[in-house]
C-alpha cells in the first residue's frame, strides 16, 4: 500500500471525506468514499467522475460561496463552514462540518463527521440552556414572592401607622409630663418598628433589583457631594444632641462634578445608614466627618468616627452581610448595612470599611461617574425645577363670586378642587356622584357644574344629558365643565358631543380651573341674550366660551409640564397646584395618608381574586388621588391597572402593582413628612412650616 | 419545481425546530433538544394553485453561547422569527437580531411567530404590544407547534407573500 493511499485510509477512519475542487461547482473525490458519505448521497461515484456537491446539500452549496472566495483570494489558513446535520439512511441524523483550505497548489474541500465529538457537545449547549431557562424561572418566581412579601409588609405596617397616628394625636393633648414621655416612647418604638418592616423589605426586594438594570436616566443623577451636605442637614440635631460633632471633610474640587449612578433617595438612606452607625459608637465629645473624594471613574464617599474601630474579631466584609450586628452595641435587624452593600453593588459601586491609623472606623463607599452629558443635563433639569419651585401662584378674589357645583367621586380631587374655589371668593359644594348632582340642580342655582366624567352609578356624560333634557322645559342653559383623567382632543371631542360646555384635564391647576370656569360663565352671561335652550351636541359646541381653556388646549401643556416636572416632589407639586396653600396641602396630605391605603388595598384583593372589575374601579379611583400629588410613575401604574382592569387582562397587573405599591410608600413617606410638619412645635415657630426639600426617607 | 429559502430566526429555545418539526412531519417532541448547527428540511406546498418547495433553515437559537452567522442567510427568499410568548425577553431579543437581519440583507418577506400559545396561562405578551407590532408591518401569528394551532397558516402565509414579491 502506497504512502498516499494510507493517508487517505487514515483520514476516512478519522470521519474525513477528501475533495479537491476542479471549477464550476465540480469536485472530485481523494481517497475513500466513506460509510457515512453513501448513508447520506449513496453509493461511490467513479474516480474519473466530476460530484456537484453543491447539488447534494442546499448548506454544503451556501457554503461553497465562501470557499470559493477563499480559494480566488488565495489566503491563508482555512475556512469553515459550522456545524450542519445531514439525514442519513434511515433517518440517522449526521453532523458534519466543512473546511476549504489550500494543498499544493490544490483546492482542497474537507467533510468532517462529527458524531463522535457532537455529542458531548450537544450535551455541553444542553445542560447550558436548560440552566438559562431555569435562571428565567428563578426570577419569575422571586418577583411572584416580592409581590407577596410587600402584602405581607403592608398588612404588618397599617397597624403601626395607625398607631403612630394616635401617638401624635395624644402628642398635642395637654399632658403631664411622665405621659408625655411615656407617649414619645411608645411612638419612637412603634416608628423604629416599621422603619424595620420596612427595612426587611427594601433588602429581600432587592434580590430582585439587583439583577435588572441600574441605568440611571439624566435628570436622575444624583450629586453625592449634595446628598453628603444634606446629610450632614438632617442628622446634625441628633447629633448635637448626643454631643457628637458632625462635619463635612475638605474635598478638592472637581470640573466633572460628583455626580453618579444611582438614586438620590437611596444615597441618602445609605448615608443615613453609615451615620447612624458611626453615631452608635462614636464617643461624647468626638467628630463624625462626612466626605466626597475624587477616585479616577468613580467618586468616593466616607464616614470617619473616633470610635473603638472595626472589631478586631470580625473582617470588615462581614460587618456588610445580612442581619449582621455589632457585639457591643447591637445596632437594628441587622439590615442596614447589608441593605448599603446590596444597594451601592447594584449601581457598579463598592463598599467597606477600614480601622483607621489615627483611631476611629472609616465607612466608605464609591459609585461610578454619571456620564458627563448625564451631568450636564441633570444640572439643567435641576435648574429648571428649582426655578419652577420658587414661582407660587396667588389666589386673588374674582371679580364676581359664582355658584359652583361639584361632582366628583374622589374625595381629595373634590376638596382640592372646593377649597381652591373658595380661595377664589367662590361658593362651591361638593356631591359625589351624579345622581346626587341632579338633585342639587333641583334645589339650588349654580352658574357653573363640574362634573367628572367616571362616577359609580351616573356618569358625568350621562349627567349631562338628564340636564340637557331638563333644559327643554327650564329653558336655561347650565354651563357644564367636564372633568376628566384622559386629555385628549378626542376627549375633548366626546365631552362637546354628549353636550358640555368645555372640559378639564386632571389633575386640575389652579389657573387652569379659574379660566375655565369664570371664562365659562362670564361667556355664557355676555350671552345671556341666548333665547333658545341649547339641546343638540352641535349647539353646545357652537356655543362652547371660546375664551375657556379646553382639555385638548391643556394636554400637550400638561404632558410637557409632566416631563419638565418628572422629579418634582409631591410638595413643590402640590405649591405649583394650590398656589402656595399651606393649610390646605397638608389637608390633602392628612387626607391622602387615611384613605388611599384603603384604596390600595382594594387593587391588592382585586388583583388577588381576579376581579378585573374591582380592580378597574380601585385603580380609578387611586389614579385621581395620586395626580394631585404629581406622583407621574405612580398615576402611570395604576392608569395600566386601571386599562388592564377594563380590558379583563391580569396577566400583567401584578408587575404593575409592585411598581404601584413601590412608588406610593414614597409618596407615603413624602407625605408624611408634610404632615408631621403640621404638628406644632411651640418651642420653634419655624418648625411648623411644610419642610422644603424632600424628605430624606430612613430605615 | 419553484423553491424558496425560508429561515427560521430567534432566541434559543422558543421552539423554532419544533415548528419545522410540526410543519414537514406533523410531530412535536415534549422535551426540548437544544440545536447547535443548522438543519435543512424541505416541504412542497401548494398555494394559489401553484406548487412551491420550501427549503426550511432551521437556524440554532442565539444565546451567550453561539451567534448566528450571517452567511446562512445568503439567498433566502423570507423568514419567520419566532419568540416565545411566555417569555417576553424573547420577543424583544428577536427585534433585535431582525434589526441585524435587515441590516445585512435587506427587507425580505418575514412573519413573527409568538409560539406556545398553548400555555395561556404564562403568556407574557400584552395585546398593546401586539398592536404596536402590527402596526410596525408585522404579521403577527399565535403558533404553538405542539397543538399544530395555526403552524401550515404561518408557513403558507409566508409562501404566499414571498410569490406576491
Amino acid at each position: 500500500m502506497s504512502a498516499k493511499s494510507i493517508f487517505e485510509s487514515f483520514l476516512a477512519g478519522q470521519g474525513y471525506a477528501l475533495f479537491e475542487y476542479l471549477g464550476d461547482g465540480d469536485f472530485r473525490l481523494l481517497g475513500a468514499w466513506p460509510d457515512w458519505c453513501a448513508s447520506i448521497w449513496g453509493a461511490q461515484p467513479n474516480s474519473d467522475q466530476r460530484i456537484g456537491l453543491g447539488g447534494k446539500s442546499p448548506f454544503l452549496e451556501n457554503f461553497l460561496v465562501d470557499a470559493a472566495e477563499f480559494w480566488r483570494t488565495r489566503s491563508p489558513g482555512s475556512v469553515n463552514s459550522g456545524n450542519w446535520i445531514e439525514s442519513g439512511a434511515n433517518g440517522r441524523e449526521i453532523p458534519l462540518e466543512a473546511s476549504a483550505r489550500s494543498l499544493d497548489g490544490k483546492r482542497i474541500l474537507l467533510l468532517q463527521n462529527l458524531s463522535e465529538s457532537f455529542g458531548q457537545q450537544q450535551q455541553w449547549f444542553q445542560t447550558a440552556r436548560n440552566s438559562l431557562l431555569e435562571h428565567e424561572k428563578l426570577l419569575k418566581e422571586i418577583q411572584k414572592k416580592e409581590i407577596l412579601l410587600h402584602c405581607i409588609v403592608h398588612d404588618l405596617t397599617q397597624p403601626l401607622s395607625a398607631m403612630n397616628g394616635v401617638f401624635n394625636l395624644l402628642n398635642r393633648e395637654n399632658l403631664p409630663a411622665a405621659l408625655r414621655k411615656y407617649i414619645k416612647a411608645g411612638e419612637r418604638e412603634s416608628q423604629r418598628q416599621e422603619l424595620m418592616i420596612r427595612g426587611i423589605l427594601e433588602a429581600f426586594s432587592s434580590d430582585l433589583a439587583a439583577q435588572q438594570s441600574r441605568e440611571t436616566s439624566a435628570a436622575e443623577a444624583p450629586d453625592l457631594l449634595a446628598c453628603a451636605k444634606q446629610a450632614i442637614e438632617e442628622f446634625s440635631p441628633a447629633f448635637r444632641e448626643r454631643q457628637i460633632g458632625l462635619s463635612l471633610g475638605a474635598h478638592a474640587g472637581d470640573s466633572r462634578g460628583w455626580r453618579v449612578v444611582g438614586d438620590s433617595s437611596r444615597i441618602d438612606r445609605i448615608f443615613g445608614n453609615l451615620l447612624e452607625n458611626a453615631m452608635r459608637y462614636a464617643p461624647k465629645g468626638s467628630t463624625v466627618t462626612i466626605g466626597v473624594e475624587n477616585h479616577d471613574e468613580f467618586v468616593l464617599a466616607f464616614v470617619d468616627d473616633e470610635g473603638p474601630g472595626l472589631p478586631p474579631d470580625q473582617r470588615p466584609d462581614q460587618l456588610f452581610a445580612l442581619f449582621s450586628k455589632g457585639k457591643a452595641h447591637a445596632g437594628k435587624a441587622g439590615l442596614g448595612l447589608y441593605f448599603c452593600k446590596i444597594t451601592v453593588e447594584r449601581w457598579g459601586g463598592a463598599i467597606g470599611a477600614d480601622t483607621r491609623k489615627r483611631g476611629g472606623a472609616r465607612f466608605w463607599f464609591r459609585l461610578p461617574r454619571a456620564a458627563q452629558s448625564t451631568q450636564n443635563d441633570a444640572t439643567a433639569a435641576s435648574r429648571g425645577k428649582s426655578v419652577d419651585k420658587e414661582k407660587p401662584h396667588t389666589h386673588k378674589k374674582a371679580e364676581k363670586s359664582l355658584r359652583i357645583l361639584v361632582a366628583e367621586d374622589a374625595e381629595l380631587n373634590r376638596d382640592l378642587i372646593i377649597e381652591l374655589l373658595k380661595k377664589r371668593g367662590h361658593i362651591a359644594i361638593g356631591v359625589t356622584d351624579g345622581r346626587r348632582a341632579l338633585a342639587a340642580l333641583e334645589e339650588h342655582d349654580f352658574d357653573v357644574v363640574l362634573l367628572d366624567e367616571e362616577m359609580p352609578g351616573m356618569t358625568g356624560l350621562q349627567t349631562t344629558a338628564a340636564i340637557r333634557r331638563r333644559e327643554l322645559i327650564t329653558g336655561k342653559h347650565q354651563v357644564i365643565i367636564g372633568i376628566s383623567g384622559h386629555a385628549t382632543a378626542d376627549d375633548e371631542h366626546r365631552f362637546r358631543e354628549a353636550g358640555m360646555d368645555t372640559a378639564l384635564a386632571k389633575p386640575v391647576e389652579v389657573k387652569t380651573l379659574y379660566k375655565a370656569v369664570e371664562s365659562a360663565a362670564q361667556n355664557l352671561h355676555s350671552t345671556a341674550a341666548r333665547s333658545q335652550p341649547q339641546h343638540t351636541a352641535e349647539a353646545a359646541a357652537a356655543t362652547a366660551p371660546a375664551a375657556a381653556p379646553s382639555l385638548a388646549a391643556h394636554a400637550p401643556a400638561d404632558s410637557s409640564a409632566n416631563s419638565a416636572a418628572e422629579n418634582e416632589d409631591a410638595l413643590s407639586h402640590l405649591r405649583r397646584t394650590t398656589g402656595g396653600n399651606e393649610k390646605l396641602i397638608r389637608s390633602l396630605a392628612a387626607t391622602f395618608l387615611a384613605d388611599a391605603p384603603k384604596a390600595l388595598a382594594r387593587i391588592r384583593g382585586a388583583v388577588a381574586k381576579k376581579n378585573a372589575a374591582e380592580l378597574a374601579s380601585a385603580a380609578h379611583l387611586l389614579k385621581g388621588s395620586l395626580a394631585i400629588f404629581g406622583a407621574p410613575k405612580a398615576v402611570a401604574a395604576a392608569r395600566n391597572l386601571e386599562a388592564l382592569g377594563r380590558a379583563n387582562n391580569l396577566r400583567e397587573a401584578l408587575a404593575s402593582l409592585r411598581t404601584l405599591e413601590s412608588e406610593f410608600a414614597l409618596l407615603q413617606h413624602e407625605l408624611r413628612a408634610i404632615h408631621s410638619a403640621a404638628k406644632p412645635k411651640p418651642q420653634s415657630p419655624a418648625s411648623s412650616r411644610i419642610p422644603a426639600k424632600r424628605p430624606r426617607q430612613k430605615k | 419545481m419553484l423553491q424558496k429559502k425560508v429561515c427560521m430566526l430567534g432566541s434559543f429555545s422558543v421552539g423554532k425546530s419544533s415548528l419545522v418539526r410540526r410543519f414537514v412531519e406533523s410531530m412535536f417532541d415534549e422535551q426540548y433538544h437544544t440545536t447547535i448547527g443548522v438543519k435543512v428540511d424541505k416541504k412542497v406546498v401548494n398555494t394559489g394553485g401553484e406548487d412551491l418547495t420550501l427549503v426550511l433553515w432551521d437556524i440554532y437559537g442565539e444565546d451567550v453561547f453561539q451567534k448566528m452567522r450571517m452567511s446562512y442567510l445568503r439567498g433566502m427568499h423570507g423568514y419567520i422569527l419566532v419568540a416565545d410568548g411566555t417569555r417576553r425577553q424573547t420577543l424583544e431579543d428577536a427585534l433585535a437580531l431582525n434589526d441585524r437581519v435587515v441590516a445585512e440583507i435587506g427587507k425580505v418577506p418575514a412573519l413573527l411567530a409568538l409560539n406556545k400559545f398553548d400555555l395561556t396561562d404564562q403568556w407574557e405578551i400584552d395585546p398593546a404590544r401586539e398592536a404596536q407590532l402590527t402596526a410596525a408591518g408585522w404579521t403577527v401569528q399565535h403558533t404553538s407547534a405542539k397543538t399544530g394551532d395555526a403552524v401550515e397558516k404561518a408557513f403558507l402565509h409566508l409562501a404566499q407573500a414571498m410569490l406576491a414579491k
